[in-house]
This record gives structure tokens, C-alpha cells and sequence, in this order.
């Protein structure tokens, strides 16, 4: 088991890698081996509430990073209309495809944004933390205002040019699935069937 | 082409301007129309009659016929009209479904069905017609404000539609996107298509436009050739509430300002984004006191880049400031600085407008509040959510809180962009009352009747560094209309 979880954790790294994102690619893997070794040797020489503390921050890098990782990944490297020719391919209905292609778009968004209002707090005086709550309420208030405005003339604009679930649509990208692809499903599968095997007790 | 006949619209939500009365109208195949009136006046809504988003879209009571190509609106699905009508709407930032540029050219064609190597001819010629090879496999989120635009029309181009329907599609460009544009309109006119253009700024679209139509209070009220419309003098223009549509109705405009004493000197401003060598280097910049500057140059230039260092939004950013024979460094004077953003809905954050102008300082001293609420006419709102306010009242908020933060120095990001006539007249306005009061402004602005209307000195600004600082007297006003390629 102490095998399984470092190698599914490296999957990201290396695609991050072969996509050229070395810099994220580096920072993952420090945070990683930084989160893996305070879990295997600091933790168990040290008790109580340290050992607490330590066990939570770094279980949840340990734990959710490589998940994270791998969303980043995924939607700075795919296209959504290459994301939408790939659920068109296995099948996947619009109702389901078209809210998560637009997903995509909207991370870049919310980041535009919430930038732009941090700018306008800043401006205002209202930056400090000496009030965390209203601070929040401050930062999200207006960041939810302006997506649900650029969400609906997104939707406008998107039926304007003929988007709809009733119609059948074409695409230009070229994807499929190539020995890459086969070496990283294969790679999940061991690894997925080792994890089955273990909770069974087999192994 | 179009035959609207006896429509009368109205809104299911009761809060929602724009309701239309009584509109009888036809558009025949290769006209370009364009369709002018204040805010409110209905133009928008007769827009959305025409690409099926009412009553697609938008709810409301419809009565009468609208007949596209003879065949009625509401008889056919938004993804089939899609096909004879293209839209482009006014916001670049919120009209794009991709990250990329190629696919989301694609898209509409992508949308229709079309087999692959029909779709890849279409962007070939999109591309070629429109001059956007340079833009081709871009992020999206990286492209400027008339970049976006280019890239939305060359969506709409590619699935060839019959009829262009623009709503206000110049509102947040400058002046070369504005070329840009207009260029891209003839292009459509020149392949006999039908285009239909709602706009506040007329100057682009005179050579272009067959007939322009004014609305008022959701009524068609006046029909001119572009001829007839140019013959106009500057009081007429502004009569009826419009916007001056050639260089001799834009002349006739400035008003000539009080010198004022004294200045802030700026020195040796220089600062560099994260990986570029020099984004704004001005060695010499000065600001007199109780007046506007306005900051004109093309995009990119670094307009918006100098408020942000001035404001102290940019942190790396070094200069010092002189004034009054002392010399401070720009961290302290940017203090005194307050930034009202273009979008000012990134700037309201309470729930009511009295809390909204006292946020972020100590003071809690209402009536000195509520007395600027006054004079910026907005005590009658005090009580009501910012948010709830329309964009001209939005902004003036935002104005209030400056003013309340007793900052002496306001720096406006485009305050008057996509103003129709009268918007700008109050806006311009405001920035007099400003003056009086002893602020100093810094506007950046591509809007020349703005200019003319408010500012006493210009900035121009090229490249990251100052081309050239003039006051607005006769020979500035000529150099100004020149920048403009308004002469």
C-alpha cells in the first residue's frame, strides 16, 4: 500500500512534465516529498497535539494534492472543445458536457475577478485581516455578483450562436486514444486492482 | 429581409427599461441599419426581437409579427435562427465559450453541424478576411478588450449568417479596435449582408450606415440617411440626445478652464511588470492641481498601468512626487490617491449606500456623508443596496466614497464607456463639480468629446513612456483630434 500511493502521486508530475509545466511540476513534487516525510518520520517521533497538527496539515497535502494536481492538469492542458469532443466520443450527454465545458472558461474568470476586486479593497482600506468574516463577505459578495453577470451573457451569447442540447454537434479537434493514454490507464488499473486486492486482505 | 410590424414588447419583469411600443419596421436584404437613442430608449430590445432572444430568452408580452426572411421569429428555435442571424454583443470579456481562440471561431460552425474540412475552410477564410492570423491559437483570457471583440465577430462570421445583429459593440473598445471594427462591418456590407447596429457612438458607423433610426421611450421617432444625419449642426445632435457624429459637431465642444497655481511633479517613474524589462518608464510627469488630465495613448500603452502605480496598486513601482517645494516618495502620495475602476461593480461591497461611502475610513460622521450623497443627488438612495442602483448611479457611489475618503487626487479608469449623450454630459459634469471642489483628476479615456468637455491637459502616452504632455488650448485641441484621426 505504501507503494501504490507514491506512483499514482507521481502520474501528475510526469504529465505536468511532459506538458511542459515544469515549474508546477517541481513545486507538486516538493509539497509532496515534504507532506510524505513529515508523515513517515517526524510524526511518529513526536506526540499529542504536535503530532495532531502535523498529521492533519500534511495528511492533507498528503492526500488531496494529488488529486488536485491532476484537476490543474487537466484543465490547463485540454481545450474545452477538445473536452467536448472526448465525452462526445464515450458517449456522454450534452445535458452533463456542455455545464462542465464551461467550467473551463470559468476558473480564469473567477481569478480575473477576484483580482480586480482585491485591487478595489485594497483601494477602499478594507484589506486588513483584522476582521476575517467581513473580509470574506467583502471579497465574495461582489466576485458572485459579477460571474452570475458574465455567466448570463455567457449563456446569451453561447444560444446565440446556435449551442443547444437538441442538435447534433461536429468537431475539429482530432483526439483518440493513443499508447500514452493506454500506458496511464493501464498504470491506474494495477494500481486500482492492488488497492481492491489489499482491502480485501489479499495482499 | 425584416418586417416587424405593430410590436408591442413588454417585460414580465415590471423593473426591466426598454419596452417597446408600436414598432413597425423593414429592413431589406443589404441595408445597414443603425439604431440610436439614450439608455433605455428600446434599441436593445429591438435587437433581441430580431436574433429571437425575445421570445427565446427573454419573457414578456408580444404582440404583433416579426418575420425574418418571411418566416415568423417564434415559430422557430434560437439554434435555427442562429443560423441566419449572428450576434455580437457589448461585452468582450463575457461573450466567449472556449479558452482558445481557433476553437471558439469554430464554435458556431461547430454548433450548426458542419462536416470538419468545411469547418476548417470557413476559419481559413474567416482568418484571411479579417486579418487575425496573428490572434490564431491565443488564450482568450490574455487577448486585450479589441482583440476579444475581433475574435467574437470572426465567431459569428464563420457560421455565415444572412443578418448581423450588434448591440453596442464599440462600448468598450479604443479607437484603433473601433477602426478595427468598422472595418469588419464593410467587409459584411460589401458581401451584401443585412446589418443591424445599436450604438451610442455614431462618428464609426456614418460612411457604413444606409439609415439611422432614433428611438425614444421604446417608439421609432425619426428615420435619416446618413446625409441627411451629417447635415445636422452639434445643437441638433445633442437635442435629440445623441452623440456627435462627425468632427464638426465634435468641435464646437470645449470649454476652456480656470489655470490653476501650483502642481504635483511626478519624477522618475519607472516600473517593470514580472518578466518584461521596462513596462512604464516616465521620467517627468506633471499633474496641476485642481485640474483633469486626461491619459490618452493606443492599448497596451500603459494607461491603466500608470494609474495602478500612482494609486499604489503596483508595489515595485518607483518615483517620487514633488509638490508645494517638498518632495515625497510615491508610497506616501499614492495616500492621497483613489482609483474609481471601470467596472465599479468590483468596488461596492455593503448593503446600503450610506455604509458604502463611509466604508474603510474611522470617521463616522453621517452628515458630512449624507451631504456629499447630496451633491452627487443620490440622498434619496441612501437607504438602498448598491447593487440594487443603475450603472451611472453605481458609479457616482463610488465617486461618493472617494470624495468621502478625503483623498485629493481621483484617478477615473474609462468612466464613460458605453454612455449614451446624456450620461456623459452628467458624468462630465460631476468631474467640473470635482474640479471646483479642489480635486485634481486623472482620467484615462479614449472618449475625444469626454476629453473636450473636461480636461485641461493631456498625457499621451505610447509604449510605456510620455510621448507628449500638452495643455488643451487651440493648438492642443488640434493635436488631440489628430491622435483621435479625427481630422
Amino acid at each position: 500500500m505504501t507503494v501504490i500511493h507514491p506512483i499514482l502521486a507521481l502520474v501528475p508530475f510526469v504529465l505536468l512534465l511532459f506538458s511542459r509545466r515544469v515549474k508546477a511540476a517541481v513545486c507538486y513534487m516538493i509539497a509532496y516529498a515534504a507532506a510524505y516525510s513529515m508523515i513517515s518520520f517526524v510524526m511518529p517521533a513526536t506526540s499529542g497535539i504536535i503530532s495532531i497538527l502535523i498529521g492533519a496539515t500534511a495528511g492533507i497535502i498528503y492526500r488531496m494534492m494529488p488529486s488536485l494536481i491532476t484537476g490543474y492538469f487537466v484543465v490547463n492542458t485540454t481545450k474545452v472543445s477538445e473536452f467536448n469532443a472526448a465525452m462526445e466520443h464515450m458517449h456522454v450527454s450534452t445535458k452533463i458536457t456542455i455545464p462542465m465545458s464551461v467550467m473551463f472558461r470559468f476558473f480564469p474568470t473567477i481569478k480575473e475577478e477576484s483580482s480586480a476586486i482585491k485591487d478595489a479593497m485594497h483601494m477602499r482600506g478594507i484589506s486588513s485581516l483584522r476582521n476575517p468574516m467581513e473580509m470574506l463577505e467583502y471579497r465574495l459578495v461582489p466576485l458572485l455578483m459579477s460571474v452570475v453577470k458574465i455567466g448570463e451573457e455567457l449563456s446569451i451569447s453561447a444560444l446565440t450562436r446556435g449551442l443547444s442540447v437538441d442538435i447534433k454537434r461536429t468537431n475539429i479537434c482530432k483526439i483518440g486514444f493513443h499508447f500514452p493514454d493506454l500506458v496511464c490507464f493501464l498504470l491506474c488499473i494495477v494500481c486500482w486492482i492492488c488497492f481492491v486486492l489489499h482491502m480485501g486482505g489479499i495482499v | 429581409m425584416i418586417q416587424i410590424e405593430n410590436v408591442t414588447f413588454t417585460y414580465n419583469n415590471s423593473e426591466e427599461k426598454g419596452n417597446l411600443k408600436n414598432i413597425n419596421l423593414s429592413i431589406n436584404q443589404g441595408e445597414v441599419v443603425l439604431l440610436c437613442g439614450e439608455s433605455g430608449c428600446g434599441k436593445t430590445t429591438l435587437t433581441r426581437l430580431i436574433n429571437g432572444l425575445i421570445p427565446w430568452y427573454y419573457e414578456g408580452e408580444l404582440t404583433g409579427s416579426v418575420k425574418v426572411a418571411d418566416k415568423e421569429i417564434r415559430e422557430q428555435p434560437l439554434h435555427t435562427l442562429s443560423q441566419q442571424i449572428g450576434s455580437v454583443f457589448q461585452n468582450p470579456r463575457s461573450q466567449f465559450f472556449n479558452v482558445d481562440t481557433t476553437s471558439e471561431i469554430a464554435f458556431s460552425c461547430e454548433n450548426q453541424g458542419l462536416p470538419e474540412t468545411e469547418i476548417q475552410r470557413r476559419i481559413r477564410q474567416t482568418v484571411s478576411l479579417f486579418h487575425i492570423g496573428n490572434l490564431m491559437d491565443r488564450n482568450i483570457f490574455h487577448l486585450s478588450g479589441g482583440e476579444k471583440q475581433k475574435i467574437a465577430c470572426a465567431s459569428v462570421s464563420a457560421g455565415e449568417p444572412e443578418i448581423y445583429v450588434l448591440d453596442e459593440p464599440s462600448s468598450n473598445l479604443d479607437v484603433t479596435a473601433i477602426d478595427d471594427l468598422r472595418d469588419i462591418i464593410s467587409c459584411w456590407k460589401a458581401a451584401g449582408k443585412t446589418v443591424i447596429v445599436a450604438e451610442h457612438r455614431l462618428y464609426y458607423l456614418m460612411e457604413l450606415a444606409d439609415r439611422i433610426i432614433h428611438m425614444r421611450h421604446g417608439e421609432i421617432c425619426h428615420e435619416w440617411t446618413s446625409e441627411a444625419f451629417l447635415k445636422m449642426s452639434q445643437a441638433e445632435v445633442e437635442k435629440f440626445g445623441l452623440r456627435p457624429a462627425s468632427l464638426k459637431q465634435i468641435c464646437g465642444i470645449h470649454r476652456f478652464g480656470a489655470h490653476s497655481s501650483g502642481s504635483y511633479k511626478v519624477r522618475h517613474l519607472a516600473f517593470a511588470y514580472k518578466g518584461e524589462k521596462q513596462s512604464l518608464n516616465i521620467p517627468n510627469l506633471s499633474l496641476p492641481h485642481s485640474a483633469a488630465a486626461a491619459v490618452i495613448g493606443k492599448n497596451g500603452a500603459g494607461k491603466s498601468t500608470l494609474l495602478r502605480c500612482l494609486c499604489g496598486l503596483e508595489k515595485k513601482c518607483s518615483s517620487e512626487v514633488e509638490t508645494d517645494n517638498k518632495t515625497y516618495p510615491l508610497r506616501k502620495w499614492a495616500k492621497k490617491c483613489y482609483l474609481v475602476m471601470q467596472d465599479v461593480n468590483h468596488q461596492l461591497f455593503t448593503e446600503s449606500v450610506l455604509d458604502e461611502v463611509v466604508l474603510g475610513t474611522d470617521s463616522t460622521d453621517m452628515e458630512k456623508a449624507e451631504n456629499i450623497l447630496n451633491q452627487l443627488d443620490l440622498l434619496p438612495f441612501k437607504e438602498r443596496h448598491p447593487m440594487s442602483l443603475s450603472g451611472g448611479q453605481k458609479q457616482r457611489v463610488a465617486i461618493a466614497g472617494a470624495i468621502f475618503s478625503g483623498k485629493d487626487i481621483l484617478l477615473f479608469d474609462e468612466p464613460t464607456s458605453g454612455l449614451d449623450f446624456r450620461h456623459m454630459e452628467q458624468v462630465a459634469g460631476l468631474m467640473q463639480q470635482l474640479k471646483r471642489q479642489g480635486k485634481t483628476l486623472l482620467i484615462v479615456t479614449h472618449d475625444p468629446e469626454f476629453i473636450l468637455k473636461t480636461c485641461d491637459n493631456i498625457i499621451h502616452i505610447d509604449n510605456g513612456s510620455l510621448t507628449e504632455q500638452y495643455s488643451l488650448d487651440r493648438a492642443g485641441i488640434a493635436k488631440l483630434l489628430d491622435f483621435f484621426e479625427l481630422r
